[in-house]
């Protein structure tokens, strides 16, 4: 009888097995591959030898920088630039949880037919082209463009903003924010109304009601989020470039401009710590958000 | 006794429809009041604005000579227990149970002997560190009850608390939330639209349609002298019957004149006649006042439900006696089992049992959704 019952068990598990079949071959085709290919790469030389000259070469090599006073320093390159990228991606990140956050509460509060509205103007940009959208900011915030225009009308002084990092951030934030807004929304929309007001009937303010449930309880959009907006803003590469004004050279530059010049090796290599690095990132802001979410202060 | 709170001439719509319409109701201290009526007739819309969720449109809400129209609900001494509990599924049973006093900051020390307190209350105690999301239904009612008693509220609102759960476990939470009210000594608002519910628990019911209240009385004045027609329908079975008031004491309907109790309607005035179906007497043909033909028989455990025909006009009547169908009885009424209530706009909307069906009260019984 037992044994019959497992069989059964057994057979419906393969069944399941199959119906999962397609996914597999695809994710082993298109991530497990690929990923394997980085790793492979990233510890071998040209000749396919193993190597750890490449990762070696991403923590250590360095290269002089001479600042606006004539002095020059000698930088350890690769990491100063990947010290960079992080830095301006933390800040779009920041800057469009900020933006997002109580754009979301909005939206998942408006009526229905509101919200659809909202979407749509939220997905418009994102049917562009990236790539015209990052020239049309270039020609917004050159130092002849739109904006600094609009400043003269206003008597205003001009801003020189194209080629800073501003503009970089900018750039960032404008193209990733949607992936900030989806997720915070799609998570505060499901949130029971019911909650927000027994949060208040039990003595909460509306800053308390935002501390103590909405933001505990979003917690899980926040992490996505901040994971969908962070992760390609590190590794972004042209808006760095066209807003950046080719002065603002990010990781994703590097591991491009290796790749153009057919370095594959040490394009891998940046690749792969990149990849380590924002695990680990990732791994502990999860473990930290879900030690507040148990916790529940 | 102290009144704690005062609606007067209430109004409230939405969206331009009317829920509540000039309602007056005061509620006094250490009272178990029970909003009683169908889905949508306003019973829910009252508490919210009670608990400051809604202002009225109209009218004045006064909680102990204050005017707290305009106060939002977390300044008001008074708090809810929500239909399907909204307890905090990111915090513990302890925490939930302490957001208040949290909020309050008050010392950990006090903060704990305090849940624990109300745990205890509540018979969760050991529950402290469970999820709330893995808790059964019971449990989770418990928690909201605990939640929301342990800052000392004045008054405790319970919006259809009991909806949610199978029907022993109400009867089992209907006993300990009485019991809580009577140790706590605490006002207690309960919304709900079971009658049984609302007559076993309540010190004073309130019975709403259509965003009036219809009357409002103890239970057993709710039963035994209901105002009219509607609260006569909800409250129990009836059988309504068209009648004459011929002068005190006598009422004549179906063709008979009838010795009753009731006096002051005037003469030959028509009125609304009830008698409950457990209050006829069933006897042989020759000795009743009325004679009808039985059409069915329901067993119902107790007793046996009957439908008889009397004259075209359908009448419920309990027994545990046994009759057949078909067979033919005679019925006789006592005078106190007849009540007399003024006609009103109710009158022609409930009458007899002629479609009558155990189905369709049930369906129409089921546990309604959110009602705003």
């Amino acid at each position: 009888m037992n044994k019959t019952l497992s069989q059964e068990k057994r057979r419906v598990l393969r069944a399941d097995h199959l119906s999962l079949a397609p996914y597999t071959v695809w994710a082993v085709l298109f991530i497990l591959v690929p990923l394997v290919f980085v790793a492979y790469y990233a510890f071998t030389d040209d000749n396919f030898a193993f190597t750890l000259e490449n990762i070696q070469r991403f923590f250590v090599s360095t290269s002089t920088v001479f600042q606006e006073d004539g002095s020059s320093q000698e930088v350890r390159t690769y990491l100063l630039i990947f010290w960079r990228s992080l830095k301006l991606a933390i800040i779009s990140t920041l800057v469009c949880l900020v933006l997002a956050y109580p754009l979301a509460y909005i939206m998942a509060r408006a009526k229905p037919r509101t919200q659809k509205i909202f979407l749509t103007i939220i997905m418009i940009p994102m049917w562009m082209n990236f790539l015209i959208r990052t020239y049309a900011w270039m020609t917004i915030l050159q130092d002849t463009g739109i904006f600094n225009n609009f400043l003269t009308l206003l008597h205003l002084p001009n801003i020189h903003i194209i080629g800073t990092e501003a503009a970089v951030v900018i750039g960032m934030v404008y193209d990733y924010i949607p992936y900030m807004i989806l997720p915070l929304y799609s998570i505060m929309a499901k949130m029971d109304e019911r909650l927000i007001e027994a949060a208040r009937d039990l003595g909460c303010s509306s800053f308390g009601v935002l501390r103590r449930v909405i933001w505990p309880l979003s917690l899980p959009g926040v992490i996505s989020g901040i994971t969908m907006v962070l992760i390609p803003s590190v590794s972004t590469f042209y808006i760095s470039q066209k807003l950046g004004d080719g002065k603002i050279m990010l990781i994703g530059d590097v591991i491009e401009g290796q790749y153009v010049a057919n370095n594959l090796h040490f394009a891998a290599a940046i690749s792969f710590v990149l990849m380590v690095l924002l695990l680990v990132c990732m791994a502990v802001m999860r473990k930290l958000a879900g030690r507040r979410v148990e916790g529940g202060l | 006794m102290k009144k704690i709170i005062e609606l007067k001439n209430i109004t409230k719509s939405f969206d331009g429809v009317p829920v509540l319409q000039n309602v007056n109701l005061d509620i006094y201290d250490n009272e178990f009041i029970t909003l009683l009526g169908p889905s949508g007739c306003g019973k829910t819309t009252m508490l919210r604005l009670i608990g400051g969720f809604e202002t009225p449109d109209t009218g004045e809400i006064i909680f102990l000579g204050n005017k707290i129209n305009d106060v939002p609900p977390y300044k008001r001494n008074v708090n809810t227990v929500f239909q399907k509990y909204a307890l905090f599924p990111h915090l513990n049973v302890f925490e939930n149970v302490a957001f208040p006093l949290r909020e309050k900051k008050l010392p950990k020390a006090e903060i704990e002997a305090k849940v624990t307190e109300m745990l205890s209350l509540v018979a969760l105690k050991g529950f402290e560190n469970r999820a709330v999301t893995r808790l059964s239904g019971g449990q989770q009612q418990r928690v909201a009850i605990a939640r929301a008693l342990v800052a000392h509220p004045q008054v405790l609102l319970l919006d259809e608390p009991l909806g949610a759960l199978d029907l022993k476990l109400r009867k089992d939470m209907q006993v300990e939330l009485k019991k809580i009210q009577k140790q706590t000594g605490i006002t207690f608002v309960f919304v709900t639209h079971d009658q049984e519910e609302a007559l076993s628990m309540s010190d004073t019911v309130v019975v709403m349609s259509e965003g009036k209240i219809q009357q409002i009385g103890t239970p057993i004045d709710i039963y035994n002298e209901p105002q009219n027609a509607f609260v006569a329908d909800f409250i129990g079975e009836s059988n309504i019957l068209d009648g004459t008031m011929l002068e005190d004491y006598k009422v004549s309907f179906s063709g008979q004149t009838f010795q009753c109790l009731d006096k002051d309607f005037g003469k030959n005035v028509p009125v609304d006649v009830v008698v409950r179906p457990e209050d006829v007497d069933i006897v042989p043909v020759e000795q009743g006042q009325l004679t009808g033909l039985v059409t069915s028989v329901t067993f119902m455990g107790v007793h046996y439900e009957i439908i008889v025909d009397v004259g075209g006009f359908k009448w419920m009547i309990q027994t545990t006696d046994f009759v057949d169908v078909d067979e033919r009885i005679g019925i006789q009424l006592e005078p106190d089992a007849i009540h007399i209530m003024k006609k009103s706009e109710y009158s022609d909307l409930y009458g007899d049992y002629s479609s009558f069906s155990n189905e369709l009260d049930e369906l129409s019984e089921a546990p309604e959704e959110d009602e705003t």
